[in-house]
């Protein structure tokens, strides 16, 4: 720890910290502008200049590290004129004129901080020079007018998500802001996250659908979590008359810090689908409204009979965007009670099955997403983190231009391709010969560090290169890379375990260790699974392939998810179905019985994350009035069966052995 | 042939900016008074390059009295631009706002800005002539005036965030719910307004039984009439078909704003900055229109509303059969409006979906083009707007209420000149006459110009070698 | 003691700075038992006393040169000049009309609207006022008071005119300078 001394108070600093962030941990603010606590410091609006005994000029406090007995004052008449020519030489540049701007009012750094100084007028007049407005991209349009050229977007679209679309062109007073060589956002490599727009202090960058909905300072902010898939960001709802205006990353989010990707930002945004909004029923043909008293009693009174039967029963499948808490009674009423030997997910345990059935041989053996932040080395099979799990693939794409190496293994084309030191495009299900190749490698070379023993390591090489159809220096580049990092990560997905072949995922483990990504320090080998709750259905056991065999009944506990097209079609076959959505689709105009329910934002929830973390996503708005709680309707439906649910759902997510530690 | 000239400048109690001159004959007796209307800002033009959304705070800014009717026109325009169609509770707040705008602004006309004359007299010196020798004059009637004036701002403060320049309205309907507490205050300030338009219609009745002579002969002349209207032509404010009555009230158009373009144009004059709308069909002159308080009480039929109703029955008794001409009767007519005003927020406020949440639609159908048409206090407002297919604006077109009657105005100046102007000897009470005509139909000139301005007066009566006859200051 | 004279007037603005000095509701009836107040878009007296005025307070920036001699009148008249507003202290909105050019706004106007008479033209009678750039208040006359806001708050406006009405000097910081 330093010790220094800001404003005559003395203060203790780690070391390498800067004395603006020594000053706020004291509890002294001092005015920035570019500087954000999750980007590296800029020092470029020079707003945050502080006096330093023994400098001969104020010095931004932004980059200055701390040093032992250093002096600092952040409070002078000087400091304060020059902050205000600061702010004055800002405004004399592009259009700041704050009447009809978006986040007048509050919501705009620069004029709180023009406030703060207090500023009444400029004693400089602006330019003149117009600069353009980008309104080419679907959610947000870039004023470069309103620009500080404080560089945050920048430094978010690089540092914080990977992908270095926005940079600055032009010197001096014609700097802006472009988009690749300067074309459009719309056509450009923007991958439409929306992190420039979180972190852009003025209103230079636009949200378009949250733009007038009123200022933050008056909406509510409810913290929660993304169930648009397993990674399980921490978003932050902003919230005003029972609607979501705005979703943001949550800056304390445990797996994320703030980084979110465009379909936690902007699908719930984005919604058309048509919401149900009473309980429908099937008369003379044709889908009825009648009431729940109505609906609850017909699907009891046709499934009571069919429990326990093994042929001619019923069978079930649940969304794996529902909360743990719905999952765990859908399980319970259906295989434990009802005893149906069909009770599964959307997801058919297509990400997990295979992990879980790993793991219940050696128990957890997976490590958990911040390995990833200090990872050099990164071996990708089988998931373009590029496309899916986008908040993994930003971890993965921001530590590339630092040095770390990528090698990416994926019989489909992949963004992931053009990024790697390697990439290796395989036979589609030839993943296992390509694994036993790479252990061949290694240890043919003797850069393993276990005591695997391979016979013929010449014969696995070659059968990877046939079969896989592989360069063998590709293959042999790819797995010295592995096999020399300090701190390799391991990441796979469906690619690799669609096939629900344990053995592919036992290999995996064991190059895992051959080339210490898994030891007994640290552990690499991270499978990125699919949807928000699909470890917690791998838990319940929710994973076995869908399929009917002369069931009389369906029931089926959509949610607001989507109804991929051979759902559709197998379901379609279903002699009599239930369907409990949030919105109306192909899936519910085949139903019997349609029961309302609502949205992930509207009912609380636990959702187990990829690497095992329990978090609860909590209800932000209300249902519409004649829709109900997921798992308010599946208890419903067990009590009119007589098969009470105990709803003990924390026990039963540790019912089985998880590939992934749970906490 | 004019051998003088007599320039009022600028006049005053109005909003914006107008100068006259009035070119004299030898005999004293006026050839011809012209109102030139000396602003121009050119949203029209700047607003190009911006995006459609943020046209209901940019707009607000053409009009500081009126800005809610240039914000809701802009989100109607909006609406139609992005097919968004606001629920019906967003409509509804939406044309409570809009009674807000209509409550404060005619109220504060006629008892402000207009009022001095009814009040004090034309004849009246300027330095009592306006709301602050008012306040001596009769302080219990401008504390009234005041408040009346608040219950209007206050209404569009509670839905919008503040009273000038509010933010409510966007595409596809409106940002904030209304809360019960909020609609009771709202419900409670009824009363009191209805009791000061009351209190306001009395003195106008009473005011033109003593003036009927001047009432007969002040700017009394044929137009056309054009505005809003309900499905049975009742009066409209916030939105419906336009309605447009020739002279004798017949008939002459009814279409869909929308398609402003196919029956009207404006016609530019070399001396003012106010464009001269008119019946394209018509020609210009002929086609001019009157629009405001007089304009919509001739258009409409009936009232929905009952006491608004039954003083709109005395209104039409005044020139039964025909339309109403008086331009002195614009004040009596917008007291009216007022009226309905007050009446229909009441209604608003107890409606059952006033207070639901469902405020916005953001289900879309994208066009890029969008015509939003509102009747401000002061008349027809028409927002046009073009865009390219990702909003951003390519042609903005506004055609602002005021400028509707911007020939009967200017007819106005020179018929009361003619009649109350006589040389060699101006009094400052005629000049006051000729400025009234045009207080009478409460222009918002910044608005119609999309732009302001405003010089010194000074009066100089020049003789036909130019010496310097007579000099009239105001000062 | 004669009570403090103050004159007002509007520029290239919208009036809402007026109208949020109205917006003081009751409050305008202490002002006007503080001051006295003279020429005004709202009185019928045209142009500031002659003899001077104590404060003068002018809405809106300058956008040709009839608001051009308004301003220069006033600043001569008023011992304290105020600048009322975002458009007289910056601009303001009418402003962004700099952003595209006096003519090129003029054409669109009255030549190119798709509701105008074919053939039609810029107005230019020698008794309309020229239009010049838009600047603010203190690009043309020293300004002592600067009141930003579009409009300011009335509670602001009353401050500042309260406290000029009694000889003080109004100080805009904290709860006072905020955007409304």
């Amino acid at each position: 720890m330093v010790q220094l001394t800001i404003n005559g108070q003395q203060i203790e600093a780690p070391e390498g910290s800067t004395v603006l962030s020594a000053a706020k941990r004291a509890g002294i603010e001092i005015p920035t502008l570019c500087a954000h606590k999750e980007l590296t410091p800029f020092g470029g609006c020079r707003l945050c200049i502080v006096d330093v005994q023994g400098f001969r000029v104020p010095i931004a406090s932004c980059t200055l590290p701390v040093s032992n007995g250093m002096v600092v004052n952040t409070e002078t008449e000087a400091l304060k004129k020059s902050r205000k020519f600061i702010l004055s030489m800002l405004f004399s540049e592009r259009n700041h004129f704050c009447p009809f701007c978006q986040v007048s009012g509050g919501d705009c750094d620069l004029q709180n901080a023009a406030y703060h100084e207090g500023m009444t007028h400029w004693p400089m007049q602006p330019g003149w020079n117009k600069f353009p407005v980008d309104s080419s991209h679907p959610y947000f349009v870039l004023d470069n007018n309103r620009c500080i050229l404080c560089r945050r977007c920048v430094r978010a679209c690089g540092e914080l998500v990977g992908n270095f679309t926005l940079s600055m062109a032009e010197r001096g007073a014609s700097t802006l802001v472009v988009a690749d060589t300067n074309v459009p956002l719309g056509e450009s490599t923007c991958i439409n996250c929306g992190m420039c727009v979180q972190v852009c202090p003025t209103g230079a960058l636009i949200d378009r659908t949250s733009a007038y909905q009123g200022h933050d300072l008056a909406m509510t902010e409810i913290k929660s979590v993304c169930v648009g898939c397993s990674v399980g960001c921490g978003v932050k709802l902003i919230v005003h008359d029972n609607r979501i205006v705005r979703i943001e990353g949550d800056w304390d989010g445990a797996v994320n810090h703030g980084i979110l990707c465009e379909h936690g930002r902007y699908d719930p945004m984005n919604e058309t689908r048509q919401r149900l909004t009473t309980p429908l029923m099937r008369k003379d043909g044709v889908l009825t409204p009648v009431s729940w008293d109505e609906a609850l009693g017909a699907v009891a009174d046709k499934l009571k009979p069919l429990a326990g039967k093994q042929n001619g029963g019923l069978a079930a499948i649940a969304s794996t965007r529902l909360p743990a808490e719905a999952l765990s009674m859908f399980k319970e009423l259906f295989a434990d009670g009802c005893k149906s030997g069909m009770v599964t997910s959307t997801e058919e345990g297509i990400t997990t099955a295979a992990v879980s059935a790993v793991a219940k041989k050696v128990g957890a053996f997976e490590g958990k997403l911040d390995v990833l932040r200090n990872a050099d080395m990164v071996l990708c099979v089988g998931a373009n983190v590029a496309r899916s799990h986008m908040v993994t693939g930003f971890l993965v794409k921001r530590a590339l231009p630092k040095g770390m190496r990528l090698v990416n293994i994926d019989p489909e084309a992949s963004e992931l391709d053009e990024l790697a030191d390697v990439s290796l495009k395989t036979q589609s299900g030839s993943d296992l010969t390509l694994i036993e190749g790479l252990q061949a490698v290694i240890v043919k070379e003797g850069l393993g560090r276990t005591a695997l023993v391979i016979k013929d390591a010449d014969a696995l090489i070659a059968a990877a290169v046939k079969t896989c159809g592989v360069e063998q220096a590709a293959l042999e580049r790819a797995a010295r890379m592995l096999a020399q990092a300090v701190s390799p990560v391991i990441l796979f997905g469906k690619g690799l375990t669609a096939r629900r072949d344990e053995k592919l995922v036992e290999a995996l483990l064991a190059l895992a260790k051959l080339t210490g990504a898994v030891d007994g320090e640290r552990n690499g080998l991270i499978s990125v699974k699919g949807e928000a709750n699909s470890l917690a259905a791998a838990q319940l056991g929710l994973d076995s392939a869908f399929a009917l065999d002369g069931q009389h009944a369906v029931y089926a506990a959509i949610g607001d998810d989507y109804i991929s097209k051979w759902l559709l079609e197998r379901l379609s076959q279903a002699p009599y179905l239930v369907v409990q959505a949030s919105y109306a689709s192909k899936l519910t105009e085949k139903a019997d019985v349609v029961l309302p329910v609502g949205l992930w934002s509207e009912q609380a929830g636990h959702y187990l994350n990829l690497d095992g973390r329990l978090q609860q996503a909590e209800k932000a708005v209300n249902a519409p009035e004649n829709v109900r709680e997921n798992s308010a309707v599946l208890a419903e439906v067990a009590m009119r069966m007589n098969m009470p649910v105990k709803h003990d759902w924390q026990t039963a997510l540790h019912e089985r052995a998880s590939s992934v530690a749970l906490n | 042939m004019s051998t003088q000239k007599i320039t009022i400048e600028p006049v005053t109690r109005i909003e914006g900016h107008a100068k006259v001159t009035i070119h004299m004959k030898d005999d004293g007796s006026v050839e011809h008074a012209y109102m030139h209307v000396n602003e121009f800002r050119g949203f029209e033009k700047f607003c190009e390059g911006r995006l459609y959304f943020e046209m209901p705070q940019i707009t607000p800014r053409i009009c500081g009295i009126c800005p809610v009717s240039h914000h809701l026109a802009a989100a109607k325009a909006s609406d139609a631009l992005t097919g968004q169609t606001p629920p019906r509770p967003a409509n509804l707040l939406r044309e409570l706002m809009h009674m807000g705008q209509i409550i404060q602004s005619h109220g504060m006309h006629f008892f402000e800005l207009a009022g001095p004359d009814l009040l004090l007299g034309f004849d009246a010196s300027p330095e009592v002539r306006s709301v602050v020798g008012l306040i001596g004059a009769n302080p219990g009637l401008t504390v009234k005036a005041v408040m009346l004036r608040k219950f209007g701002q206050e209404i569009i403060r509670t839905l919008g965030g503040r009273r000038i320049h509010p933010n409510f309205a966007v595409p596809g309907g409106v940002n904030k719910a209304l809360q019960p507490a909020e609609r009771d205050s709202i419900l409670q300030g009824v009363d009191g307004a209805v009791e000061a338009l009351q209190i306001g219609l009395q003195i106008m009745k009473d005011w033109a039984e003593k003036n009927m002579e001047d009432i007969n002969k002040f700017a009394v002349f044929p137009t056309g009439y054009f505005g809003l209207v309900t499905p049975q032509n009742g009066l409209e404010l916030y939105d419906g078909d336009i309605r447009l009555i020739d002279s004798a009230g017949q008939d002459l158009e009814r279409f869909d704003g929308a398609d402003y373009l196919k029956i009207i144009s404006e016609h530019v004059e070399p001396w003012s900055y106010l464009k001269f709308p008119y019946y394209t069909k018509m020609g210009y002159p002929n086609g001019v229109y009157r629009v405001g308080p007089l304009g919509r009480l001739n258009i409409a039929e009936k009232i929905d509303t009952p006491l608004a109703n039954e003083e709109l029955k005395l209104f039409k008794a005044l020139t039964p059969g025909k339309p109403v001409e008086n331009t002195l009767y614009y004040h009596y007519a917008r007291l009216i409006e007022a009226l309905f005003a007050v009446e229909r927020a009441r209604i608003l406020c107890e409606d059952k979906d006033i207070l639901s949440t469902e405020i916005l639609n953001t289900r879309r159908n994208f066009t890029g083009h969008g015509v939003g048409v509102i009747e401000a206090p002061r008349g027809t407002l028409i927002h046009d707007y073009t865009t390219d297919e990702h909003g951003k604006l390519l042609k903005v077109n506004l055609i602002v209420s005021t400028g509707h009657n911007n020939w009967a105005m200017s007819n106005a100046v020179d018929s009361v000149a003619k009649t109350y102007v006589h040389g060699p000897d101006v009094k400052e009470g005629m000049l006051n006459r000729v400025e009234a005509a045009i207080r009478a139909y409460d222009p918002c000139l910044s608005c119609s110009t999309h732009a302001v301005g405003q010089m010194p007066i000074q009066v100089e009566i020049l003789g036909p070698d130019g010496a310097l006859l007579q000099t009239l200051t105001r000062d | 003691m004669a009570k403090p004279k103050i004159a007002s007037d509007w520029l290239c603005g919208c009036a809402g700075c007026h109208m949020s000095l109205l917006d003081m509701d009751e409050r305008i009836l202490q002002v006007v038992e503080l001051a006295d107040l003279r020429s005004s878009p709202i009185t019928d007296l045209k142009e500031p006393d002659e003899s001077g005025v104590d404060v003068g307070i002018l809405e809106g920036g300058i956008n040709n040169t009839a608001n051009e001699a308004v301003a220069r009148k006033f600043r001569q008249r008023s011992k304290i000049l105020v600048a009322l507003g975002d458009c007289a202290v910056f601009g303001g909105v009418p402003a962004m009309r700099n952003f595209c050019g006096v003519h090129e706004a003029l054409q669109r106007a009255y030549v190119d609207a798709e509701s105008n008479e074919p053939g039609s033209q810029i107005p230019n009678d020698p008794e309309l006022a020229t239009m010049t750039q838009t600047r603010a208040l203190h690009e043309v006359v020293d300004v002592d008071y600067n009141v930003p806001g579009c409009p300011p708050d009335a509670d602001v406006i009353f401050y500042v005119l309260a406290e000029l009405a009694q000889g003080r000097k109004p100080e805009l910081k904290d709860e006072m300078l905020h955007w409304n």
